[in-house]
């Protein structure tokens, strides 16, 4: 059973907040939609990528004559055949990239960097033709010696990745290269000083594994290059602006010569933010003449395509015995795979981001490795390092003897609390998720021999930025929404319930779609809990057009100034007496008058959309241990959310629901499994263990609605922040069951064995 | 109070890059494009980094930099790093 906790005034909406079926249902279940690798073109080629059998090894040269030669071979594509890219940080490191990486990522040029990395692509008439081809390939490799961990890493005698690379941030700059790309430091007040008013001092270290994203849908896209250089590309991602920005920038050719269309998208959880294929495919696409399909099989993905970071952390917190924390102080070492950019500045600046504490540092580093480059997963960052703070807080509790979640009431950052990166808090939210768990009944339930109870928050920026809508009105009345946002979570329902909400008619009257890059205006990606708060405020601006038009129209038809008309709950009515007894226009007559009053009835709108409020959540777990087996079993999760406004509350609970049960994996089972030759030995989801509905109890999502002002209905990011508390909450639960306290992640039966042996529990 | 100048903040280290390691600037301006034109006053070229790289939170507020985002008078304006999600 769900909740919701509405901290404003009486739901006044007719359609947001309620659980209208969704749109896109019937094609899903059916399995009539149309995914990435579901589209077929007339002509259209196999396209096979070959991949680095290796580690780290140099590439001394490529010979595909043998596979060019074969019969219904129609291209081969080598690094050599992509434009080089200028070696320079565009932008903001974590969001824009290095070209100069990027491209080498797609298709390795000097060294291969990590088993799975792309080396060559062949697209030939069929698949076994096109696996033929990459078999006759030869490469000759000069084998390197590799590095896995980010501790070994660092060390001064690791393997380099890159000869050249020396540390930003580090001043005086250093000499020589190293394998961490970039430092990092925040800090607010004096934190030795700080901890000299600590009753306790607690300090730990931690290590999280990189984790998967591990959505359903393997990446797949098909390109179809016309000789004059025009492109079109299906896709399945995160954004088919964002493939499009990226695919024209790494083959240099014009934006405009490139159409993105969105297809459906089975899962992406910010991995689906970056490009591997969409480049390769169109490359092909140029060479062949031909349309080229590629497709990742699963053990491409796990071999080839971004995880989040592993880490290596430590972390120190003091607290007064009356439960103020007065400094905290950590170092957050992020693994970026093979080229820099982990979301380490994240994990910095949301590390303490719920609390109140007036002396905080947070250090971080970045660091290449021999894995695939890491890439975005929900709330990139902060999950990890709330791991090793909420670890330290829940010592904090044990210690002076208070219940956990009093501790992070106690300490809670409000409007005007500052945070380590400058500006002070201006949203409430995270106060009333802890009170919403305390006054749970569940949070008072005793528990058994050999189960624990733990408590975690997380925080998360959540984004607004650029997005855009089109509203049509049909002929009879009907609606249509195009936005440029794919649809992960149900936002096609959202943005129906926006715009009927804001247009005052009925929400079976509208249908939402996501429209290519060609027929709608610029929309940044589906990520960063964006699309709700920035394509919403599209979609009801836009409608807003629709409605101002609508009242010119009914005035038109009145023979009155427009100013005297009105709109409301889906009428054109006059403002007052004064302006005339008529009878109210509905959206359907006015329709039907379209073209006498001024043509079709559309209205666009574009935003960049700011004031998003970020997302808090606190959440409980309930957990049994197994005593022989160090097997932990999830009993409950209680996760509470600030919303802000659920526009639909069943995808609002599911968000939480995944994003706790991703949480639970990367708690549990999740790791890489590498061998002594760097290879991957788990790209597969029967050991690489993900959660399944069987080994989960139903995850009781809270809302919490503490609604957003910047937002026409209050909306804020509900995508990512759930991710953040689990780790901490079930290793907080784990100490409680066992009296153990497991600082490694994953917390898998052989680990929490050997703890639990270790202890004689 | 209605005329007080804004007080614009950058962090330590892309204070110690750009201005000289000082972090803390008041500028008299209506608008987040009046902020960024004044600081490129002082420290030319610093317009395009600040549009490039950085996020601003205006009284805490966070927003894509924005030309024509209000800024109030004795507003708190930080620049940090752009920040990407998932």
């Amino acid at each position: 059973m769900n909740d919701t906790v509405v901290t404003d005034s009486v739901k006044r909406f007719k359609w947001v907040g309620t659980r209208p079926l969704r749109p896109d249902g019937i094609p899903k279940v059916t399995g009539r939609a149309m995914y990435g690798a579901d589209y077929k073109l007339p002509g259209m080629l196999y396209g096979k990528i070959l991949r680095s059998p290796h580690a780290h090894a140099r590439i001394r040269s490529i010979d595909t004559s043998a596979a060019e030669a074969l019969q219904g071979v129609k291209a081969v594509i080598t690094a050599k055949d992509f434009p080089d890219q200028k070696f320079d940080y565009i932008g903001p490191e974590r969001v824009a990239v290095n070209f100069w990486h990027v491209t080498r990522n797609i298709m390795a040029r000097e060294k291969v960097l990590y088993e799975g990395h792309a080396v060559a692509a062949i697209a030939a008439i069929s698949t076994s033709i096109a696996e033929e081809a990459a078999s006759l390939i030869k490469i000759d490799y000069e084998v390197l010696p590799h590095v896995i961990d980010v501790d070994d890493a660092m060390a001064a005698d690791a393997p380099l990745l890159f000869d050249d690379m020396i540390t930003r941030g580090v001043e005086p700059v250093p000499t020589k290269p190293s394998n961490v790309s970039k430092r990092l430091e925040f800090a607010v007040g004096d934190v030795e000083a700080g901890f000299k008013q600590a009753d306790v001092v607690i300090e730990k270290e931690f290590k999280t594994a990189a984790v998967h994203q591990a959505y359903i849908e393997p990446h797949a896209c098909i390109a179809r290059c016309d000789a004059d250089g025009q492109t079109e590309i299906w896709s399945s991602s995160q954004g088919h602006f964002q493939m499009r920005a990226l695919t024209a920038q790494i083959l240099k050719k014009p934006v405009g010569d490139l159409r993105v269309y969105a297809a459906e998208i089975g899962g992406g959880f910010g991995g689906k933010t970056v490009t591997y294929l969409e480049p390769v495919a169109t490359l092909l696409s140029m060479k062949s003449g031909n349309p080229v399909r590629l497709m990742m099989s699963r053990e491409d993905v796990f071999r080839s395509t971004g995880p989040t970071s592993g880490s290596s952390m430590w972390v120190k917190v003091g607290v007064t015995k009356d439960g103020k924390i007065v400094a905290a102080d950590g170092v957050f070492k992020f693994q970026s795979g093979a080229f820099p950019g982990s979301p380490v500045m994240n994990g910095c600046l949301c590390a303490y981001a719920p609390y109140d504490i007036p002396n905080q540092r947070a250090v971080g580093y970045d660091v290449v490795s021999n894995r695939p480059k890491a890439a975005a997963y929900r709330a990139p960052g902060s999950p990890i390092s709330a791991f090793a703070v909420e670890s330290v807080l829940d010592m904090c509790a044990t210690a002076i003897g208070m219940d956990p979640l009093e501790l992070r009431h106690r300490n809670a950052c409000r409007i005007g609390t500052p945070t380590i990166f400058g500006p002070k808090h201006a949203h409430d939210g995270y106060a009333q998720t802890i009170e919403a768990l305390q006054n749970h009944p569940a949070y008072k339930v005793k528990l058994g021999p050999n189960q624990g109870r733990g408590v975690a928050s997380g925080y998360w920026f959540n984004g607004g930025g650029d997005s855009s809508a089109t509203i049509q009105v049909n002929a009879d009345g009907t609606v249509l929404v195009a936005t440029g946002s794919p649809d992960v979570g149900g936002s096609r329902a959202s943005m129906a319930i926006m715009a009927a909400e804001t247009l005052g008619v009925d929400y079976s009257t509208v249908r939402a779609i996501v429209a290519d890059t060609g027929s709608v205006g610029y929309t940044h990606v589906t990520g960063g809990s964006r699309v709700t708060f920035a394509t919403g405020t599209a979609v009801v601006n836009a409608t807003k057009g629709v409605i101002k038009d609508l009242c010119k129209r009914a005035a038109l038809i009145w023979d009155v100034d427009p100013e005297g008309v009105i709109w409301e709950d889906g009428f054109a009515k006059p403002a007052g007496s004064n302006v005339g007894d008529f009878e109210p226009l509905s959206l359907r007559a006015l329709a039907a008058k379209a073209s006498a009053t001024g043509g079709p009835i559309t209205a666009a709108a574009s935003v960049n959309a700011g004031g998003q409020a970020p997302g808090f959540s606190t959440q409980f777990c309930d957990v049994e241990v197994d005593p022989e087996t160090g097997k932990v079993t999830i009993l409950r999760f209680v996760a509470a959310q600030d919303v802000g406004r659920a526009i639909h509350p069943s995808y609002v609970e599911g968000q939480i629901q995944g994003g706790v049960v991703q949480g639970i994996g990367w708690a549990l089972n999740e790791e890489y499994i590498y061998n002594s030759k760097g290879q991957l030995d788990n790209p597969g989801f029967l050991d690489y263990r993900c959660p399944v509905a069987s080994d989960l109890p139903m995850i009781d999502a809270v809302l919490v609605e503490v609604p957003n002002p910047a937002h026409p209905y209050g909306a804020k990011g509900v995508g990512e922040v759930n991710i953040c508390p689990p780790m901490a909450a079930i290793a907080n639960a784990i100490e409680a069951a066992t009296g153990c306290r497991l600082t490694e992640l994953p917390m898998s039966p052989p680990k929490v064995l050997e703890a639990m042996d270790a202890k004689g529990a | 109070m209605s005329d007080a100048p804004a007080r614009v903040v950058f962090t330590t280290g892309f204070s110690r890059r750009y201005t000289g390691g000082v972090t803390e600037f008041a500028v008299a301006a209506k608008n987040l494009r009046g902020v960024i034109r004044e600081m490129d006053r002082k420290f030319p070229g610093l317009a395009e980094t600040l549009e490039e790289e950085t996020t601003v939170a205006i009284d805490g507020e966070l927003y894509e930099i924005d030309f024509l985002r209000p800024v109030k008078p004795g507003a708190e304006v930080f620049f940090i790093p752009k920040i990407e999600g998932g």
